[in-house]
């Protein structure tokens, strides 16, 4: 019984993680028609951004979170300015853009803070008990902040007016901006919730299993996972791989080696999408 | 046409003046190491030569409408297959390294396969994770590989001065540059540039879409197994790490940052992110930034590559000398 609900609970931190950050690629994927490879980059450094509040300058840890995802935000602001509004719709350039943005991250954070492994203090210490059954704070906290910003995420994309906005501009750039939809300003929206999502991922993986330079390639490749199999342009389809995958991860290891998960995990995918080639929930192309 | 010129009919519409830069570049290339004799200079030549093989490879495989971001590990399956022949059954490296990139081509046409249904993005990252799982397999594998340790004291090609690999590498170099041109310019080139361009067309004509797709797939994969088991009878140590998904993206920044356009674009990308990030070797910890400063560059100056600066100038030439004259006429 303990095995199962572990198990379960810890697909579901990894999922709703996994989903963080995924949703902040899409987002950019389907309105700015940019691949941003340095979406792991970006949530590396709000790791590290929140670590260096919470223990070098002593900030209270919740706060160091909020100022870690402003920081990052206005980070993605200045990224949409300066780097990526050139390159909307390049996928060419804005690869090499982004990959140029990888190495200058990884690079800056490995000068200043250096390659070893930090670590976040955890968010909420201690172990909660019902009967049988025992689970570790850190998760459940990580679960519920996950979960949260998940439904105001997609409440935001259905509901709110630039929500639809920006799902108007991934359908059609043109006719979005013909309506009147300022395209630049609602990018703007984007890289800056993107980036946002990315750093509060990096903060509360950082604090379950710490941080390093170049922990964000291995977000990265889950991230694409997720939006590859779940459909580009669709968030139910992200959310359904996201569960998928984060399960295969948090539960696989269990029985076999960790090498192996790694397989079987891109075996799944690759059935999956020889079965659809378009993604689990994604819209067929013309 | 004559008879001579339809033998080089690759060449055509060449004129005498890249031939003599081309003849030019080879014989300075063939003399440097009478010249310079630096074990240092001729290591990151080698490794220039080998990189630039499998950067041309990953253009041929470009040109088919199949951009593979997984590259690096069909490197290592070439790699490893004729490290571990060579090692585990005593085999000379001669016929390891030809074998190492008969298996990747045969992996290439066994996942080619089904990977043909897949276009554009989801192509570039079904091959992404095809590149990780490599890695994982060959982790899995770790009584032959080493595993995340890196297979050692694999059997050398050559006793150790570095000059017999300068030329090896080399020649390696100019007879796949021929082939993958070859390639390219040949009526199966034509084809598979026609898939790329538009599939339904391809179709409409009663081209078959995916042979051609998975045979551009599985040349440019023989030669980068090639490239591969040269790399590894060469540094005769192998580690997975150097076959990860940031070596993957790096080939494809190789051959970006040259040009997709020209086939002349890898070569080109691929000598100047090796070569002047070395220059700077003195100060170690700032030389990622060298390298990606030399992409900002690329990307805002030259957004076709560096093979496009010539026809760039040239543009920019013409555009000042008809402003003169118009100002001239008025």
């Amino acid at each position: 019984m303990q095995i199962v609900v572990t198990g379960a609970v810890n697909a579901l931190v990894l999922s709703s993680m996994y989903i963080l950050v995924a949703l902040g690629f899409a987002l950019l994927l389907s309105i700015a028609g940019i691949l941003n490879f340095a979406h792991g980059a970006i949530y590396m450094v709000g790791g590290y951004i929140c670590y260096q509040f919470a223990v070098g300058f002593g900030l209270n840890l919740w706060l160091s979170l909020l100022v870690s995802v402003l920081i990052v935000g206005l980070l993605g602001l200045l990224l949409e300015k300066f780097c990526f509004r050139a390159f909307f719709g390049d996928m060419v350039n804005s690869i090499i853009m982004s990959v140029a943005l990888i190495i200058i991250l990884e690079t800056t954070v490995n000068v200043t803070v250096g390659v070893y492994i930090r670590s976040i203090p955890q968010f909420a210490s201690g172990i909660i008990r019902s009967g049988a059954i025992s689970i570790s704070a850190e998760r459940i906290v990580t679960l519920i902040i996950g979960g949260i910003l998940l439904l105001l995420f997609t409440l935001f994309i259905k509901k709110a007016k630039i929500g639809l906005e920006m799902l108007a501009i991934s359908q059609d750039p043109v006719g979005a901006v013909l309506q009147g939809i300022n395209i630049h300003s609602i990018c703007a929206l984007a890289f800056f919730m993107g980036c946002g999502l990315a750093a509060v991922a990096g903060c509360l993986m950082g604090a379950v299993f710490g941080l390093s330079p170049f922990m964000g390639d291995f977000i990265l490749v889950k991230a694409i996972q997720l939006v590859i199999l779940g459909g580009i342009g669709s968030t139910f389809g992200i959310l359904v791989a996201g569960l998928i995958i984060g399960s295969i991860d948090a539960t696989l290891p269990l029985f076999v080696t960790g090498a192996v998960t790694d397989v079987v995990g891109f075996g799944v995918i690759v059935v999956l999408l020889l079965l659809r080639p378009q993604g689990l929930f994604g819209r067929r192309e013309p | 046409m004559n008879k001579a010129n339809r033998k080089f009919s690759m060449w055509k519409g060449k004129t005498p003046t890249k031939a003599v830069i081309y003849v030019g570049l080879i014989i300075i290339l063939f003399v440097l190491p009478l010249v310079t004799r630096s074990p240092y200079y001729l290591h990151i030549l080698i490794l220039t030569f080998i990189y630039i093989i499998a950067t041309s490879s990953l253009r041929t495989i470009a040109i088919s409408g199949q951009l593979s971001l997984g590259h690096a590990g069909f490197m290592s399956i070439g790699a490893y297959v004729s490290a571990v022949l060579a090692k585990e059954l005593g085999w000379t490296p001669w016929l390891t390294i030809p074998l190492g990139g008969l298996a990747t081509a045969a992996v290439a046409v066994l996942i080619g396969y089904p990977f043909s249904r897949l276009r554009l993005i989801y192509f570039s990252m079904v091959s992404l994770f095809f590149g990780v799982a490599i890695l994982a397999v060959n982790a899995t594998l770790s009584d032959y590989t080493g595993g995340a340790v890196g297979l050692i004291a694999i059997p050398p090609l050559f006793a150790s001065s570095k000059l017999p690999y300068y030329y090896f590498c080399f020649v390696l170099l100019l007879l796949s540059l021929l082939a993958l041109r070859r390639f390219e310019v040949c009526r199966i080139g034509m084809t598979v540039k026609t898939v790329a361009q538009s599939h339904w067309v391809a179709s409409s004509v009663g081209i078959d879409e995916s042979n051609y797709r998975v045979l551009a797939l599985a040349v440019g994969c023989f030669f980068v197994g090639i490239a591969g088991a040269v790399y590894a009878h060469y540094n005769l140590v192998l580690s997975p790490n150097g076959f990860n998904l940031l070596a993957s993206i790096n080939l494809v920044i190789y051959m970006f940052v040259g040009g997709m356009g020209s086939f002349f674009g890898p070569l080109i990308g691929t000598a100047t992110l090796i070569i002047i990030p070395e220059l700077f070797r003195g100060i170690k910890e700032f030389v990622p930034y060298i390298y990606s400063g030399i992409m900002l560059i690329v990307i805002f100056l030259m957004p076709q590559g560096i093979a496009s600066l010539l026809g760039q100038v040239k543009f920019w030439v013409a555009n000042v000398r008809e402003r003169k004259t118009v100002r001239h006429a008025s």
